[in-house]
């Protein structure tokens, strides 16, 4: 029998516009060890369904670099889900 | 002749930035050049006069992604020394919101090491700005970063050792 995956906490990191819907910066948040970037957008938007349209446009990061949404999340990862940029 | 990464001035600031500092940072007796980039904030955008801009950045990231355009711009091009400033936070129509300087031996790579510098940070480096109108406030569109393609399922069960 196999076990139940292990919960997992990490910190999810909020900007621009999603800071705004979120209403935090920050979010800490527990999910099952090996759940993807994508598995922990949908559980925020789940939360905030208002995030659900700006999916399209995001890019994830996993300890501050740019990963694919299919990237596997660790305990004390650092995540954030980024608007397009438009700094300069 | 390159300097390392490291003697490079790379920063994040919520004040103006002294942009006479950076130019002299950069500037070395060996260097024929120092070409400069000075982004501000305009006086209108798609046709609404702008009040003020707000700028936001996940920091440590954008500090790590600035340090990754200097050492990009080392090995790319034949430079001596690299400056660049971000301004955070609340900014006035007609102040610097970035300024790069470059120095370099020749004038041709200081331009190209400048002009990939200002391109490649508005589209890798995790800052957003907001336009303030008279009317509402907008955040600019921006530009979506270029990602890895997704990884591998091997890949993704075993990424302990990413960094």
């Amino acid at each position: 029998m196999e076990k139940a995956a292990t919960a997992v906490r990490v910190s999810v990191l909020f900007f621009g516009r999603l800071k705004e819907i979120v209403g935090a910066a920050e979010h800490s948040m527990e999910i099952a060890e090996g759940a993807s970037l994508e598995d922990l957008f949908s559980r925020c938007a789940a939360r905030h369904p208002e995030l659900a349209p700006y999916r399209g446009s995001l890019v994830a990061t996993r300890n501050r670099e740019f990963t694919a949404w299919n990237t596997s999340l660790h305990a004390g990862d650092e995540v954030a889900f980024l608007p397009p940029v438009s700094g300069g | 002749m390159s300097h390392p990464a490291d003697s490079d001035l790379l920063l994040l600031v919520y004040d103006t930035i002294d942009a006479d500092a950076l130019i002299r940072y950069v500037r070395a007796a060996s260097d024929g050049a120092v070409v400069t980039f000075d982004g501000c904030v305009r006086n209108q955008s798609h046709d609404r006069a702008t009040l003020y801009l707000d700028y936001e950045a996940y920091e440590s990231m954008a500090l790590a992604k600035i340090r990754e355009i200097a050492a990009e711009i080392h090995a790319k091009f034949a430079i001596d020394r690299v400056a660049i400033a971000h301004r955070l936070g609340r900014l006035q129509v007609g102040e610097t919101s970035v300024f790069i300087a470059v120095s370099a031996p020749h004038r041709a790579p200081a331009f190209d090491a400048c002009r990939f510098a200002i391109d490649t940070l508005k589209r890798t480096v995790p800052i957003w700005k907001k336009e303030y109108f008279a009317d509402g406030a907008v955040w600019a569109e921006g530009e979506i970063p270029p990602v890895p393609p997704a990884a591998s399922p091997e890949h993704t069960s075993k990424s302990k050792s990413a960094s």
